[in-house]
């Protein structure tokens, strides 16, 4: 018999809490004095005021609202209409469409931004060359100008629209078809049952989709470095990061960021209560599968919008950087006759700082998948378990990162980590601790979902049979979490490669990654490099997540999806 | 013209300025520095120059001195100063070698403290004393100036501008592109001339001519050459010339008020983890070897008097230049960063 | 095999008392069932012995060994006890045979002696041919043997179910009850059971302990328990009972609507207030006065004919409504004057208020 020797549930809740204070509160902590203080440390509210007169940090938060209110506006006109023809049309090539739109979210938004650049600058870019050359327009007329809010809305929308189409086609998957059905029965038209109720009945969806669009074009930094600064502009974020140049503001940064962190958490808290409301409640309801609706002659139409919508964040980016790749100028076509090695051989033969950023990114995205993914489980064990008292301080620290843009962690963790207790500045260490950071909400809330599908009798059941806590999870819990936490890793890791805000704060020379490093190359507009670079970060991202996949692959086909009551 | 401006610069600092100099003695590159070099088996160099010279400068440093492997740290002289400075109130050491295109920065890292002296024999022999430190704290590795250039596929060269004053003109509206002086040294350091020049009106008046504002002065050539602008307003004139020499269709125009100039010096810091292969590297580019792989490579002005400059460029004699003041630039940094942004916005 | 003894076991969660004072004592190889409405406190009691939850106050033993105090608490795993889940519990991942084998590979038993093991169990539950089945593949009837099988293969000194046949349809509840009644008469594990459902209860068990309010409202054998009644929570939990409510005239007799009633049960103080029950089988129904004690005056107000028998409301003066199953061939009207008797050996006193 062996009797409880040592309750180690007390030091793991400790270690949590610290790990967590460390990661966020400390931080924030340190943001919070520095925005009130003066460059001499004394308390004042200078900053602020600074903030709201000084028109070159008013500008920004103007510009940065009107960035926000109008992506989210766009997102919402996209995903909508193509959510719908995935979800409840019987338009082909749905899966594909589907599948593609998922990709695209491995595309770096600020690579995405520089591809944009090829394609859209309004003299040498492709599209505006392709568009003289067949309408003879004169040299210095330009279809598209990227330099612009418009360029920069449209460059941050295409890598956003994919949260809200995911968001709304899994709304109306769920969608009953009953309901549909029975307002056809009531002799109601396609397009009135549409309006009546498919559309109000996705409005919650849509309406917290917006929200997500919103908050992303708030805190994007990458784009808006790329595509503003050049157009005479800043957002909130280059300015914040602005501030971090020669002569470093640190106090009027941190005042900078308060706006933005207080912004995130209001539309976060709007986003939660619309959620929590019954629209969601009726879309997450078991009934039949979705009634198909038959588009006819407009099938083929149909592909064709998705595919021309696919074309923005997909097909035409990744054209622009393969031909900028092979090609001695970005505004060259790629032909036999132009086609050069010479950026491949620079980037992996010349370019120093080429394998240690590809070393340290992947090296930090394994570390931060594998770590960040440890901590999100027990925390999410603890929680779902309610296995220790303190569990719901637990959640709250975990989702607590979701309401502090990238940009502002950087600042915060740069501002408590420069100095001692914890130097952590120029290791990997804070790049991991800031990138677990970032993670951590959604890491959490994964596992979290997939713990709940896991009944706490089935661990109870373990137990009774004499196997330890540990031997539980290990025989019991971690199988049957096994393709949810392969699916955290993925997630996690691409999230890591995507990551620029927070890392262009903290990296030193030593620990550049991936991302700083393309986005180094593009401020001495060496976009040659930079199309090598990213196609190389997108094929090894996509090989880890086969791999990962493979790994965890085969088991899953015979595990039952549910048993029991 | 101008060469002994950085000379001067040391000179009028204001302290130690009329103390007697205590150059290092010129050290020999000896079989235990090159030994000592290899053991330590790397080196990290900081630099603004853009990285079609630097990485290709390293890889021949490289086989110079097989088992030693350089890092190269690129980004504009200005971030790079910014990151320095960080990095030592964070106490990580990691930078060996220094290499700016503002000179300004080497009068801050020495009054800081944290140069430290080298010289080679080789240097003292060949380098002329203006292009040297007289603490022997750092030296100029080589000169280039920031041109204006345009792109002839876009604008006739009866069209082109004849200097600053031109551009100005309605006509350049929304067909330019420039550097900014937050990010790079050579925009900085030009910025300093032609204000002072041309007085900041010229800047309120260039700021509505909606410029599109890139950050490194390595930028604006390969964008002129891409075709994105037609006239470069500023811009490292050797990467102006290499696409030129490529065959790109650019052009070079020496402004009539004259044209800035930037000598990019080179030091050793005290705290460098690599100290020997630091010496060896910092003694083999002032070499005539190393001068005239620059050379040869980018057509920059070296500062070895044993290497002449590359055939096909002008001599820096021939050119009007603008005077180079590193102590106003220094002085100045953060009101021209400050003034820029008022009219630039960014 | 041993007891299971449970002493002035106590559980709260900050101010919510879950499980008050319960004391309990279980024999050797007895199958006691612990009975009540949700919220009574019997499924936190049977976690208390299983180990989940450690207790507040009182201990838990088994055998000689105490296994739960306060201050320390034997985990799960070294209880050596076996419990079947509300949702059985089977491991999706695994197939019949490795779930059940899974207690044996535990104890870290050689290859020969678990397949053995798990032959014999699989043929006593009738799995031999789901073996290789997963769980997702099985109906709930069989899953539900697979579940007893895994539990009953480690050989436990202690079984533990909670509500396990809830999730059954009532055909198949019917035919498990009396299969693990079989189980129990062949393995006698000492077992504790946990059920709302009475006749489930009175079915399986040797002693029942009826829970209310996280306390032990009475202890007894099924048929103790439903003759029996002591409280009036007991009386109407497990149903088909009448409580009456009178005061007492002395130790014996008490007084509703007038009439004067003699009552077995308890001994009573003059002038209390005093709930008494009686089944609903056990009162006579006439419309003529009969010449006996015990009768109570009433009107018919419902008649419902329910084949084997006639389920009959009737509304004593005081507006008491009172049920009475009276044989088929006793047809009254509905509005007719009835005559109640009820037999003074059945009339019990309770204890407890009228709120129950």
């Amino acid at each position: 018999m062996t009797l409880r020797a040592f309750d180690v549930s007390r030091p793991v809740l400790a270690l949590v809490v610290a790990l967590l204070a460390v990661m966020i509160v400390l931080p924030m902590g340190w943001l919070l004095i520095y925005a009130f203080a003066s460059k001499d440390g004394q308390p004042t509210l200078d900053n602020f005021v600074t903030l709201f007169t000084d028109p070159s940090f008013v500008d920004p938060l103007l510009a940065t609202l009107l960035l926000s209110v109008s992506v989210s506006g766009l997102c919402c006109l996209i995903a909508a209409p193509m959510g719908w023809l995935v979800a409840r049309t019987d338009m082909p090539l749905a899966r594909t469409v589907r599948t593609l739109v998922m990709a695209s979210l491995v595309t770096p938004p600020f690579v995405g931004a520089v591809a944009w650049e090829m394609l859209a600058a309004p003299n040498s870019g492709l599209l505006n060359q392709l568009w003289r050359l067949v309408t003879g327009a004169p040299a210095d007329e330009a279809l598209f100008d990227i330099y612009t809010m418009e360029g920069l809305i449209f460059a941050i929308a295409c890598y956003t629209f994919p949260y809200v189409f995911i968001l709304v086609a899994n709304a109306l998957d769920r969608m009953p078809g009953e309901l549909e059905d029975a307002s056809s029965m009531l002799g109601a038209g396609l397009w009135a049952t549409a309006r009546r109720i498919t559309i109000p009945l996705a409005l919650p969806t849509l309406l917290a989709g917006a929200l997500v669009a919103f908050l992303q074009a708030l805190n994007q930094f990458g784009s808006p470095a790329i595509l503003a600064i050049p157009a005479g502009f800043h957002t909130l974020t280059t300015k914040i990061w602005s501030l971090f140049q020669f002569p470093p503001k640190p106090e009027l940064a941190a005042a900078t960021s308060l706006p933005l962190l207080l912004l995130t958490v209001a539309l976060l808290r709007t986003q939660a209560s619309i959620l929590g409301r019954r629209g969601y409640a009726v879309l997450g309801a078991k009934y039949g599968a979705p009634r198909l609706i038959r588009l006819g002659a407009w099938r083929w139409p149909a592909v064709a919008l998705a595919m021309v919508v696919l074309a923005m964040p997909l097909f035409l980016p990744y054209a622009a950087l393969i031909n900028t790749a092979f090609s001695r100028v970005s505004s060259q076509i790629l032909s036999p006759e132009t086609f050069t090695l010479h950026n491949v051989v620079f980037t992996f033969w010349q370019l120093s700082s080429t394998m240690p950023a590809l070393k340290n990114t992947f090296l930090l995205a394994t570390a931060t998948a594998t770590l960040g993914g440890v901590l999100a489980l027990l925390i999410a064990y603890i929680v779902a378990r309610q296995a220790m008292v303190g569990h719901r301080l637990l959640a709250f620290l975990a989702t607590s990162p979701l309401a502090i843009p990238g940009i502002v962690l950087g600042v915060g963790l740069f501002l408590a980590y420069t100095r001692p207790p914890l130097t952590l500045y120029g290791t990997l260490w804070i790049l991991l601790i800031a990138f677990i950071t970032v993670e951590m909400p959604a890491a959490y809330q994964q596992l979290g979902s997939a713990f709940h599908s896991v009944h706490p009798e089935l661990e109870e059941a373990g137990r009774m049979l004499g196997a330890s806590r540990l031997r539980t999870l290990m025989d019991i819990t971690a199988p049957l979490l096994r393709s949810a936490a392969i699916a955290t890793w993925c997630f996690v890791f691409v999230g890591v490669i995507r990551e620029l805000s927070a890392a262009v704060i903290l990296f030193t020379s030593e620990t550049k990654v991936l991302s700083v490093l393309i986005f180094d190359l593009k401020e001495s507009g060496d976009v040659g490099a930079i199309a090598v670079l990213s196609l190389t970060m997108v094929v090894l991202t996509t090989v880890v997540i086969i791999i990962a996949n493979r790994i965890g692959g085969p088991r899953e086909a015979r595990v039952p999806t549910r048993v029991g009551a | 013209m101008q060469r002994r401006s950085l000379l001067t610069a040391s000179l009028l600092l204001p302290l130690g300025a009329r103390v007697v100099s205590a150059a290092p003695a010129a050290e020999p590159v000896t079989t235990a520095l090159v030994e000592a070099a290899k053991k330590e088996g790397k080196v990290t160099y900081y630099t603004a120059m853009d990285l079609s010279v630097a990485e290709p400068m390293a890889k021949a440093f490289e086989a110079r001195y097989p088992g030693i492997k350089v890092a190269v740290e690129r980004s504009g002289a200005e971030r790079v100063f910014n990151r320095i400075g960080q990095e030592m109130a964070s106490k990580i050491h990691r930078v060996d070698v220094v290499n700016s295109s503002d000179a300004a920065h080497f009068i801050s890292w020495k009054r800081e403290g944290w140069l430290a002296p080298y010289l080679s024999d080789e240097m003292a022999r060949d380098l002329p004393a203006e292009m040297v430190d007289p603490d022997g704290l750092f030296c100029n590795q080589r000169t280039h100036l920031s041109t204006i250039a345009y792109n002839t596929k876009l604008i006739a060269p009866a069209d082109a501008p004849k200097g600053f004053a031109d551009l100005l003109d309605p006509k350049y509206a929304g067909k330019m592109v420039k550097g900014h002086p937050g990010y790079s040294g050579t925009i900085m350091t030009a910025t300093q001339q032609i204000s002072r020049e041309l007085g900041w009106p010229y800047f309120e008046k260039l700021a509505k001519q909606k410029v599109l504002q890139v950050q490194s002065a390595t930028e604006p050539p390969k964008r002129l050459e891409a075709g994105e602008r037609a006239v470069a307003v500023d811009g490292s004139d050797y990467l102006f010339w290499l696409a030129k020499e490529r065959g790109a269709p650019v052009e070079l125009v020496f402004a009539v008020e004259g044209t800035p100039q930037i000598s990019n010096p080179m030091g050793i810091f005290k705290s460098s983890p690599n100290p020997s292969a630091a010496r060896l590297m910092v003694s083999w580019i002032m070499s005539g070897e190393g001068q005239s792989f620059i050379v040869n490579l980018s057509g920059q002005y070296p500062a070895n008097k044993q290497v002449k400059v590359k055939p096909g460029r002008p001599a820096l004699a021939q050119i009007k230049t603008f005077k180079e003041d590193p102590v106003a630039v220094e002085k100045q940094a953060d009101q021209i960063k400050a003034q820029y942004a008022k009219y630039f916005k960014v | 095999m041993a007891s299971v003894e449970l002493k002035g076991l106590g559980k709260r969660y900050g101010d919510a008392v879950a499980v008050d004072n319960v004391s309990l004592l279980i024999g050797h190889g007895q199958l006691v069932c612990l009975l009540g409405p949700s919220g009574c406190g019997k499924t936190t009691t049977l976690r208390l012995i299983a180990g989940f939850i450690e207790p507040s106050a009182g201990e838990i033993a088994v055998g000689s060994k105490v296994l739960s105090t306060p201050q320390r608490t034997v985990p799960p795993e070294g209880r050596n006890m076996s419990m079947i889940f509300q949702s059985y519990a089977l491991w999706p991942h695994m197939t019949v045979a490795e779930n059940v084998a899974y207690g044996l590979r535990i104890r870290k038993m050689d290859k020969a002696t678990i397949e053995s093991k798990l032959q014999a169990i699989l043929s006593t539950t009738h799995l031999e041919a789901l073996a290789e089945r997963y769980p997702g593949e099985l109906s709930g009837g069989q899953q539900q043997r697979v579940s007893l099988a895994r539990a009953l293969v480690v050989e436990p000194e202690t079984l533990l179910l909670d509500e396990p046949l809830s999730n059954l349809d009532a055909n198949l509840r019917e035919e498990m009850r009396f299969e693990i009644r079989r189980l129990h008469d062949r393995y006698r594990y000492t077992t504790v059971y946990v059920t709302h459902d009475q006749s489930e209860a009175m079915t399986t068990a040797d002693q029942i302990a009826v829970m209310n309010l996280g306390r032990i409202e009475q202890l007894g054998t099924p048929k103790e328990i439903y003759d029996q009644p002591r409280s009036v929570f007991v009386a109407r939990f497990i149903g088909g009972s009448n409580i009456l409510t009178g005061k007492a005239v002395d130790a014996g007799h008490v007084s509703v609507t007038g009439a004067t009633l003699a009552t077995t049960g308890r001994a009573l103080t003059t002038g209390e207030t005093v709930s008494v029950s009686i089944r609903q089988h056990e009162i006579a129904i006439a419309t003529a006065k009969p010449a006996a004690d015990n009768l109570l005056h009433a009107v018919v107000s419902r008649q419902v004919f329910l084949g084997a028998a006639r389920d009959y409301t009737a509304v004593l003066d005081d507006k008491t409504e009172v049920r009475v199953t009276a044989p088929p061939i006793q047809d009254i009207a509905p509005g007719q004057e009835v005559w109640l008797r009820l037999p003074a050996e059945r009339c019990r006193a309770l204890t407890g208020g009228i709120e129950g």
